[in-house]
């Protein structure tokens, strides 16, 4: 069973870390802070991530414990997570808010 | 484990290296400083694009880069060589800068001296004596609180803010613990966890610097016409598997641990505290300009971690590649020193890893050659800038 890589408890995806995830495979988080274990519904390439629960549109993706940005859509357990389901909430200009004006630093 | 041992400065401070700098002043001296340096024995040039036709908060920012840079204690003797005379950063100017180090520290001016060839033969001649001085100094023990530690990274990938930078906060925590004090700029990089940092602010000025320096990057990019989303995280990041600028942020602020930020820096500005602790600095994402302003601030030693491998390498500021990724380790084992990619098959902890890194930063620290320096692969240094060229 390939293995994904959970960094905290509270986190809703994990990490393909050691060996690229296909369709359909079985996987298992790192036994150290998770312990789960789920189908992949999508390929996964090394280094990106897969929801570990269904995560609701407009919830928060949560890695390192933390939000790392909201989901555009539902994401199933199991699903590829990466820029066509999950958007940022900092450093863009179309949430408001951003009005100062850059001066010499 | 709590020392190192490195050249001591006429000022207290301490090298790791002990560098004869060929300096250029500006552009036009490029050439001049490659020939003088290629013709003595340890000497390392460090040219760049700028010094000439810049406005004036630029021009100051060059002569802050380069003053910096001739100051740090890494360097035991330099020559600044100018082509004529820009009024604000001449070679003069920087060398009075770097006077109360009280280095060896000699000027060239190419018009002043008669022409690029006398130039070439004066700064060459002044060289081979400078490099006779620095071959007759030794290394002494000194406690790692004369340490400052930077620590960057570029070609982020997922295992970065799961493996190398985690540990690298773990060692950074090491060095805070015996004394020290690490360092880390790229400001860009914080955006979306300004409240980690903050929470860990000494101080209520330090907290407001720190969102005030992320408020006013993402600014200056969107005053550029550019939704940062666009270029944070960058291509090779996305296709690393990071999606998002507070995903990639989280895993860059790990870089340092825990521990409190005792003071924010404008870019390239050496710390005035000397209390252990952390210490952050506003600047871009951009890893050459970076790594440039924290040797400018006085870092000796720098970890650079990185996803997919990386090449960068400061000319005088050690600079240690760390990675989580086992196939960049194999793929840029020439110029990658350190892999700790070892936490995701479950042959070390985070913690071993981060004993890991420390154990290289001391042995650097103490006169080990990075990959990078035994090739002589000087390419990164870069002086950031805000205007136009006039």
């Amino acid at each position: 069973m390939k293995t994904i890589f959970v960094i905290d408890a509270s986190d809703n995806v994990a990490t393909v870390v050691v060996e690229p995830v296909q369709r359909g495979d079985a996987v298992r988080t790192n036994g150290r802070i998770s312990d789960r274990q789920l189908t992949a519904l999508d390929d996964i390439a090394y280094g990106h991530k897969i929801a570990l629960q269904p995560i609701e549109r407009g919830a928060t993706v949560r890695k390192y414990g933390l939000s790392i940005g909201r989901a555009t859509c539902e994401i199933q357990a199991g699903e590829h997570v990466h820029t066509h389901n999950v958007e940022s909430e900092r450093g863009r200009g179309d949430l408001g808010n951003n009005t100062a004006k850059g001066e010499a630093r | 484990m709590n020392e190192f041992f490195g050249y001591h400065r006429p000022d207290g401070q301490v090298g790791v290296r002990n560098h004869l700098l060929i300096l250029s002043g500006t552009v036009y001296a490029n050439s001049v400083v490659e020939r003088v340096a290629a013709g003595v024995a340890g000497a390392i040039p460090i040219t760049h694009a700028l010094g000439r036709c810049q406005v004036a908060p630029d021009l100051r920012l060059t002569r802050r880069f380069l003053s910096g840079t001739a100051a740090n204690p890494n360097v035991g003797a330099v020559i600044i060589i100018d082509h004529f005379e820009e009024a604000g950063c001449t070679a003069e100017d920087i060398a009075a800068d770097v006077a109360p180090t009280g280095k060896l520290i000699a000027t060239v001016n190419i018009r002043g001296g008669g022409g690029y060839i006398a130039a070439v033969e004066q700064g060459t001649r002044i060289a081979a004596d400078f490099a006779r001085q620095l071959s007759l100094q030794k290394r002494a023990a000194a406690p790692l609180a004369k340490l400052l530690f930077g620590t960057e990274c570029g070609t982020s990938d997922t295992t970065a803010g799961l493996a190398s930078n985690p540990a690298n906060g773990l060692a950074a925590e090491r060095i805070i613990a015996a004394g020290g004090r690490a360092m880390m700029a790229e400001c860009t990089e914080w955006m979306g966890c300004e409240h980690w940092l903050t929470e860990r602010a000494a101080n209520s000025a330090v907290a407001e610097a720190i969102v005030a320096g992320v408020q006013h990057m993402e600014a200056r990019a969107l005053a550029s016409g550019e939704d940062i989303r666009g270029s944070q995280p960058t291509g090779d990041n996305m296709a690393g598997g990071l999606t998002t600028i507070e995903e990639k942020s989280m895993g860059a602020v790990k870089k340092l641990g825990p521990s409190p930020i005792v003071e924010f820096l404008e870019i390239a500005e050496a710390p005035t505290l000397d209390e252990p602790g952390n210490y952050v600095m506003y600047g871009p994402g951009m890893g050459a300009e970076s790594i440039s302003s924290m040797a400018a601030a006085g870092c000796q030693i720098l970890t650079f971690c990185t996803g997919g491998g990386h090449t960068a390498n400061h000319p005088i500021m050690p600079t240690i590649k760390v990675t989580g990724n086992r196939q960049s380790y194999e793929l840029m084992n020439d110029t990658v020193d350190v892999d700790v990619s070892g936490v995701f098959f479950d042959e070390i902890t985070l913690d071993e890893a981060g004993d890991t890194v420390f154990a290289e930063v001391l042995r650097v620290a103490n006169g080990y050659l990075t990959k990078s320096e035994a090739l002589r692969d000087f390419n990164s240094f870069a002086i950031h800038r805000i205007g136009p060229s006039i």
